[in-house]
């Protein structure tokens, strides 16, 4: 291993993962701090079966709830995507630390092709969506420049961790290389993105789900 | 702001304020979108406009979006066009602005429900609402109405003595209809268990709901009164995104409940009043409510369930379908109860698809019916609801809400649908079984000789400049025994006036020829037109001022278009008998 690979998988990755966690806690706390949380007086209201606390879970489990939104329900194919993209991410991250600090689990052939698949089709719906972005216009009216960026840096991201996952220098070191520094990059530029909507997700969804809850929305009745 | 000296007075203040404005959850809303596009076809502007990106919700949000990123967010003010961060500048920008968030937006908060990561556009959709208001940009019908709530106290301008004048027409209407002299309405009754509160649309439009409420309470032998003032529940502030005038409607409600000493408010059918009232103004106020409150929805289930009241369901043969209000469907969580009431009351129910907090808006929310400007746009937007309706197969569309009221009426006339919209409390009264109290059989006249007929030789001028507005109008009047003249200008309306001297005249606002609020004063000064009758029918309620600024006697009655039958025939009716009761008691 290159000394450069080396300080790639490590000091690098070290260094990006710092910084994206002091801004991360910045950012949190700017959010907390500069924006209060609004205070409801009246009284609960709709039914006795929707509480706040239940409204926060359901609003939570909604993201695991396909059928509970017409979005979503409408719309199995967008949903698995976005099943398999966030899988892709995950593994993808996984594949960061498990390079460097458990590469003998890359030894099981299985293994590295578990990777290879979930981070492999996670790379085509980013094609997928990539296309989807710039040809229809619904979505090309709303996308910014972070937008295609974002869909393109973690789709380039993916076919490197897929190139990566064997963790095989017997080509070179160029595919390895490049899937450590688009992971550095890519937690350095996450907190500034939109891919740092995560971040967020939870609260959204819990003064939503709050709100919905208190009011007698959420879990939503009847249907 | 570095960039604030080329900024407009205005677009300064909408900058700062929304600095102040930015809640939590709002804040979250901004930033949290990952512009999915899941959203985008749960708006039915979207739906009526196929190709249109510019009626997306995440389209639209972005309007606003921008400016958060600009000015609060981190990416966007070092590199704005890479997150498409953005300000306002001139006041043209925020007439733009304008056109967005009041004129493509029902803040029906359908989109909200279906984001997959909480973005709650509907609301921070009102919060630029009452950033615009705060500096005067809005749509003049939303001025219009909004004076008329800060200065009558209702958002429909209408005065004590028209209320109480109404309830009490309303009160014999009903002691007739019972035959009882017993049953009343009770005005400011003090430690009652229940304190009426109504929708100022029903004193003008719809005074049958008020009777037909009133009934409902006899009936249960409820302990109940209408306050003589605070007595309007909806408020505009929630359309307007203006927190104070919310907050000041709704405490002149609550104040007054204290002072009657009421265990429970009991709000009358309306989404947006009830999610105002209930749920909004305690936070916009600051006010802990010390009393219960509730749709009068719930108070006539319990009615019913405590044996208060009897119903016979096959009194209401027809096929009926639900709306649902989405105030109450989206922010209130009422859809069981409509509907459990519905199936104690009509014999034929079917369900509208999609429905409960999946329905589609009936167009006329957030204010919507008051912005005349907008209404080919909303008008189009209705092609989903039409659908909707159309498909049920019902021929009567049941909503618990006044504004869903007009806006479905709306739509049922332009998508020439065969349908009637009424309200539950209707549905509920005239199923109400009463056991009568005085054994005196009444005969009953099989038809209705011409000389019954409500409006029976009373003369009318109608003045519209839509020959079809003029034809509907006439045919109602006529059909209730009115003798009409047409007229579709305001040089044809003086002079019919002059020659048929007739007891009322209908006047649109905006007729070519001779300026209408002209014609109004002419009509006003001239001796011999004294006892003349002058109901205001008008789809743009800012031309108002035309009439209202002018130092003569006002018009007996104003109504908003769409009209429907009902609403015309009560008005005309009551502006015609109460004049006669006057000058009869004079
Ligand atoms: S508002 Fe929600 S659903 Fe709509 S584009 Fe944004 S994240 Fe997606
Ligand atoms: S709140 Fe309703 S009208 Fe407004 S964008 Fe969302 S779905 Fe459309």
């Amino acid at each position: 291993m290159s000394n450069l690979l080396h300080f790639s998988e490590h000091t690098l990755q070290e260094i990006a993962l710092t910084f994206m966690a002091l801004v991360y806690v910045t950012r949190i706390t700017w959010f907390l701090r500069r924006f209060k949380a609004g205070t409801e007086r009246q009284a609960p209201s709709g039914s006795p079966q929707t509480t706040k606390a239940k409204g926060v879970l359901y609003s939570w489990a909604n993201v695991a709830m396909p059928w509970a939104m017409e979005s979503t329900r409408s719309r199995p194919f967008m949903y698995v995507q976005f099943v398999v993209f966030h899988l892709g991410v995950t593994a993808a991250i996984a594949l960061s630390f498990v390079i460097p600090y458990g590469a003998e689990l890359l030894d099981s052939q299985l293994v590295v092709l578990l990777f290879q698949v979930i981070i492999g089709a996670a790379c085509a719906v980013g094609v997928v969506r990539m296309i989807r972005r710039v040809s229809n216009p619904y979505i090309r009216a709303i996308s910014s420049p972070d937008d295609y960026f974002s869909v393109a840096l973690l789709t380039v991201w993916f076919f490197f961790a897929v190139l990566a996952a064997p963790n095989s220098t017997a080509m070179g070191e160029w595919h390895l290389l490049t899937y450590f520094l688009l992971t550095a990059f890519f937690l350095v530029y996450v907190p500034f993105s939109k891919i740092s909507h995560y971040l967020y997700y939870p609260f959204t969804r819990y003064y939503f789900g709050k709100s919905m809850g208190y009011r007698g929305v959420y879990p939503l009745r009847g249907g | 702001m570095s960039d604030a000296k080329s900024r407009s007075h205005k677009a300064q203040k909408v900058i700062d304020r929304m600095g102040q404005k930015l809640s939590r959850q709002i804040a979250g809303s901004m930033i949290a979108c990952v512009h999915c596009g899941m959203c985008i076809d749960s708006c039915h502007y979207v739906l009526a406009n196929p190709g249109d990106p510019t009626y997306a919700p995440p389209y639209k949000a972005d309007k606003i979006r921008k400016l958060f990123k600009k000015h609060f967010d981190w990416t966007g003010r070092v590199a704005p066009w890479w997150v498409k961060a953005g300000s306002v500048y001139t006041d043209e920008d925020l007439q733009e602005l304008k056109d967005v968030v009041f004129g493509m937006c029902t803040n029906c908060r359908r989109c909200s429900l279906n984001c997959p990561m909480g973005v709650d556009f509907a609301t921070f959709n009102r919060m630029a609402r009452g950033l615009l208001v705060s500096v005067g940009v809005m749509p003049e019908g939303v001025a219009v109405v909004s004076k008329d709530q800060w200065e009558t106290g209702n958002q429909m301008g209408v005065l004590k003595e028209d209320y109480l004048e109404t309830i009490e027409w309303m009160e014999e209407e009903m002691r007739d209809e019972l035959e009882d002299p017993d049953a009343k309405i009770p005005i400011d009754n003090p430690d009652c268990e229940v304190i009426y509160s109504i929708n100022p649309r029903e004193v003008k439009y719809d005074p049958r709901t008020i009777a037909d409420a009133a009934k409902v309470f006899h009936a249960a032998g409820e302990s109940w009164t209408m306050p003589s003032e605070g007595w309007d529940m909806t408020n505009f502030g929630l359309f307007s995104g203006d927190d104070d005038l919310g907050a000041s409607v709704a405490k002149r409600l609550y104040e007054k409940v204290i002072e009657l000493r009421g265990k429970r408010l009991v709000i009358s059918e309306c989404g947006h009043g009830l999610r105002s009232t209930q749920c909004e103004a305690p936070n916009w106020a600051k006010f802990d409510v010390p009393f219960e409150m509730e749709s009068s929805v719930f108070t006539m289930l319990r009615y019913i369930k405590e044996g208060r009241i009897k119903v016979d369901k096959s009194r209401n043969p027809k096929p009926v379908t639900y709306h649902d209000s989405c105030n109450l469907a989206r922010s209130c969580g009422v859809t069981e109860e409509p509907r459990e009431l519905l199936h104690l009351v009509c014999e034929d129910f079917r369900e509208m698809y999609p429905n409960r907090a999946e329905n589609y808006c009936c167009t006329g929310g957030g204010g919507a019916m008051s912005m005349s400007e907008y209404t080919p746009r909303r008008l189009k937007s209705g092609v989903v609801k039409a659908n909707q309706l159309k498909d049920t197969g019902a021929e009567v569309v049941v909503t618990s809400c006044h504004n869903c009221v007009d806006g479905l009426t709306d739509v049922i006339r332009h998508y020439e649908l065969n349908m009637e919209v009424t309200q539950l409390v209707n549905l509920v009264a005239n199923a109400l079984v009463i056991e009568e109290k005085v054994a005196v059989p009444v005969e009953r006249v099989p038809e209705v000789a011409v000389a019954d007929l409500p409006l029976a030789g009373r003369r009318l001028v109608v003045a519209d400049d839509e020959p079809d507005q003029v034809e509907f109008l006439a045919a109602v009047l006529e059909d209730n025994g009115a003798t009409v003249f047409r007229a579709g200008t305001g040089d044809e309306a003086l002079e019919l006036v002059r020659r048929e001297k007739p007891d009322l005249l209908t006047l649109d606002l905006s007729m070519p020829g001779r300026d209408v609020g002209e014609v109004f004063e002419m009509l006003r000064t001239e001796l011999a037109f004294e006892d003349l009758k002058v109901c205001v029918i008008t789809g743009r309620p800012e031309l108002r001022r035309l009439i209202y600024d002018r130092s003569v006697r006002r018009p007996e009655g104003y109504l908003d278009k769409p009209v429907s039958e009902e609403s015309l025939i009560l008005n005309v009716r009551k502006i015609l008998e109460l004049a006669h009761e006057h000058e009869t008691v004079g």
